[in-house]
């Protein structure tokens, strides 16, 4: 990956292509490439959906390669739903297509004047922007089915639905998967809404005649690959845990927990919760001649999709991950797994945030538009934002300004951001997370961990709440590190348990570049993206007072174990004290 | 303990008939114990587990929706309800896990231990089993034995060609067990 290609959709005469060196960008990739260019090069106070913003589209360090689980895909923009930076990642084919045409970032810059519509073909002989009017508010499945035709089974396709061309702040940008279903999703921040800003419908990938980007050291990373994959396998999460139920195995451990949020965040169990589970899930999948083990990207050795069927035996949609399961399903009170499936297939298809919409539905239910555990009442007011109506436009603008409208006391934002699927109550150090991190209300944003950096600002007392601080910021720095090598997250349960696997990883980067990569190295890098974000978030006019979580979930308790959010603003703002 | 059930009924079904248990060991099921004990007790004297395949395998543990680090100074008393999984995805996943590192992001949940165990009596406990535990647990659970109200009891057997008629006549509770032959 030698060369970062631009393209100023608003240039005179017509949307312009530079390709150019790496120059800065140099040896980075993911949300390092991401937020880094967006930190250097977009204005802080940027309107997001205008022409200052830019919307890059990095593949991780060790994509296109044939590293396993290599296949994640950055974006990066100022949010439209947030006002923060914005990274936002998805697996599917993209990654591994675009890292082997040799482009460590497309950067879409400007915006066109103009109704016009564009497709963006990328291949081994450069860059074409076609204006292309026929594709107009076309739905990401119906999308996909129509560039195929024209270009084939053998590319990868990121597109966006009608909310994207709606610049809803909801809107994804889909990728498709082995199987050209646009079903892997950067969803989270609105960054369908910047694609949609700069006209741009569809991006083709086609890596016909390129090979697999080659390791300075090919026997070391080979070895390292090698015993990377062994980790990934002998590991019962990774092994067989996520194979077998994918991420819904969460549904029944959150319930019992009691961290599980139902009906917008009442309560924290769910009745109907072992009904939508991932053992059920799993359960139906194969009886109904689909599967519970399926990999987004080739190259997946975790396999934790799959393929839900309905009672007919007809595709409906791809496994519906925890978060959707758990943001259409107990978030809005729903148990009933088909319902489910359907609403994450028009997620898919329109082109919209799983965890936003889900989360928005629920504080619509809140709001008096339907009951809660009303199905068809959750898929009707989906249907609103397909079709674009107005109501569709307010509930395809996220969960925030639903509840702004409806005059909704009980809205689960940072940021402005919709919260996922664990209840900050019940478990305080994820609280932390949501309230710090610089991408808004965010899970994954401080997931990964490695043993051999855990001491990183001294020993932790994994019993004391001081510790909870201590671990958010590891994890933070942690994650923003991983997320710049395109590794799946889900690498991150084995590293945190096997430290001989951490040990591949890091071998695997060390070989592919020629260098000898470290913990301490791993944490450099995490660092670098963190501050930058913070950066830009400052400059945007973010304070500490935006690093908290909304005032109920510090004065209501949640069941079964009536806890409040305790932890204090002073400790809050000690995340990032490097 | 045997002589509280005046009502049982024993099957004997075959290996893949387990998964049509899931749906109730997932809901929890109630089955007769000596309470009083610790929840490593329970499991390994009682439930006959293996001590090497509940440190490794049982990594995840819920007493009363408390996550449990300690098995030997979690006390299980009659009524309690006891949740098993194997290891689980995702911060949250690892922060559940059974003594972790990440255990101090769910204080506020966690067990606090209890200080001693009661002299042993009969009583019962609802169990749960999840995940990759359902098939691996399941049969043991199954053959310590379950009690079932008669409709629970008639679902269940409406599930399994041929035993919908086994309901024993006048019976309201039952202790239900399970073999399954290869």
């Amino acid at each position: 990956m030698d060369k970062i290609a631009r393209i100023d959709m608003g240039a005179k005469g017509g949307p312009k292509v530079t390709v150019g060196g790496l120059g800065e960008y140099a040896g980075l990739g993911g949300r390092a490439m991401t937020s880094l260019v967006v930190a250097a090069e977009v204005h802080p106070l940027a309107h997001a959906l205008g022409a200052e913003n830019k919307l890059v589209i990095s593949p991780g360090m060790l994509s296109g390669t044939t590293g396993s689980m290599t296949g994640r895909l950055s974006v990066g923009c100022k949010s439209p739903l947030t006002g923060t930076i914005k990274e936002s990642n998805a697996g599917g084919q993209a990654a591994q297509v675009l890292a082997r045409l040799g482009y460590a970032a497309v950067i879409l810059e400007g915006k066109p004047e103009g109704d016009d519509l564009y497709k963006i073909v990328i291949n081994k002989d450069g860059i074409k922007v076609i204006v292309d009017n026929s594709l107009k508010l076309l739905d990401n499945y119906p999308l996909v089915a129509k560039l195929r035709q024209e270009y084939g089974d053998k590319v990868a396709y990121m597109t966006i639905g009608s909310a994207g061309e709606r610049k809803l702040l909801a809107a994804s940008i889909a990728c498709t998967d082995p199987e050209l279903r646009p079903t892997r999703h950067c969803g989270r921040g609105g960054v369908g809404a910047v694609m949609g800003a700069k006209r741009v419908k569809a991006i083709i990938l086609d890596d016909a005649e390129c090979k697999m980007r080659p390791a300075k050291e090919l026997d070391k990373f080979r070895d390292a690959n090698r015993k990377f994959v062994e980790g990934l396998r002998k590991h019962p999460v990774t092994g067989e845990g996520l194979p077998a139920y994918g991420t819904n195995v969460l549904t029944n451990v959150l319930n019992e927990a009691g961290g599980y949020p139902t009906n917008n965040f009442k309560t924290g169990q769910f009745a109907g919760g072992s009904k939508i589970s991932g053992e059920a899930q799993a359960e139906l999948e194969i009886k109904r001649g689909g599967s519970a083990t399926h990999g987004c990207h080739r190259g997946c050795v975790i396999q934790c999709s799959g393929i839900y069927n309905d009672a007919g035996g007809k595709y409906l949609t791809k496994q519906p991950e925890y978060e959707t399961v758990w943001s259409h399903g107990g978030h809005c009170g729903i148990s009933n797994l088909d319902a489910i499936a359907q609403m994450d297939y028009m997620d898919d298809n329109f082109g919209v945030d799983t965890i936003e919409m889900g989360v928005t539905i629920g504080v619509a239910m809140d709001a008096g538009l339907a009951e809660f555990g009303d199905e068809a009442g959750a898929i009707r007011l989906l249907e609103e934002v397909g079709k674009g109506t107005p109501l569709g436009c307010v509930l395809g603008s996220g969960a925030g300004i639903t509840g702004k409208v409806f005059g909704v006391e009980r809205v689960p934002v940072v940021k402005n951001q919709a919260l996922p699927a664990y209840d900050p109550r019940a478990v305080q150090g994820i609280g932390v997370t949501y309230a710090t991190t610089t991408q808004g209300a965010d899970h994954t944003a401080g997931y990964a961990i490695a043993t051999n950096i855990l001491k990183v600002g001294g020993d932790v007392d994994p019993l004391k709440t001081e510790g909870q601080i201590e671990l958010s910021r590891n994890l933070q720095i942690a994650t923003a590190a991983i997320d710049s090598t395109g590794m799946c997250l889900f690498i991150a349960f084995a590293i945190l348990d096997q430290p001989e696997t951490f040990q591949a990883l890091l071998d695997m980067l060390g070989s592919f570049y020629g260098v000898t990569m470290t913990g301490d190295d791993v944490v450099a890098l995490g660092k670098k993206v963190l501050s930058a974000e913070r950066d830009f978030n400052t400059r945007a006019g973010f304070t500490k007072h935006d690093d908290r979580l909304p005032r109920f979930f510090y004065t209501e308790p949640v069941a079964p174990h009536n806890v409040t959010f305790m932890m204090k603003d002073e400790e809050l703002d000690e995340v990032f004290n490097w | 303990m045997e002589n509280e059930f005046p009502s049982r009924l024993n099957l004997t079904l075959e290996s893949d008939r387990l998964n049509l248990f899931f749906p109730l060991l997932q809901k929890g099921v109630t089955v007769p114990v000596t309470a009083g004990c610790t929840l490593k007790s329970l499991l390994c004297d009682q439930f006959a587990i293996p001590a090497d395949y509940v440190t490794d395998r049982i990594t995840t543990i819920f007493l009363n929706n408390h996550p449990v680090d300690d098995l030997d100074r979690a006390i299980v008393h009659d009524g309690s309800q006891v949740a098993l999984s194997a290891a689980m995805p995702g911060l949250v996943g690892a922060t559940m896990r059974r003594g972790g590192f990440y255990a101090a992001l769910r204080q506020g949940i966690s067990l606090i231990s209890d200080s001693g165990a009661a002299a042993g009596e009969c009583g019962t406990v609802r169990v749960k089993l999840f995940n990759l535990l359902l098939g691996e647990l399941g049969p043991l659970v199954l053959a310590h034995g379950l009690i079932l109200q008669r409709d629970e009891l008639n679902e269940l057997l409406q599930n399994i060609p041929g035993r919908s008629g086994d309901v024993p006549p006048g019976t309201n509770q039952l202790l239900l067990t399970v073999l399954f032959s290869e």
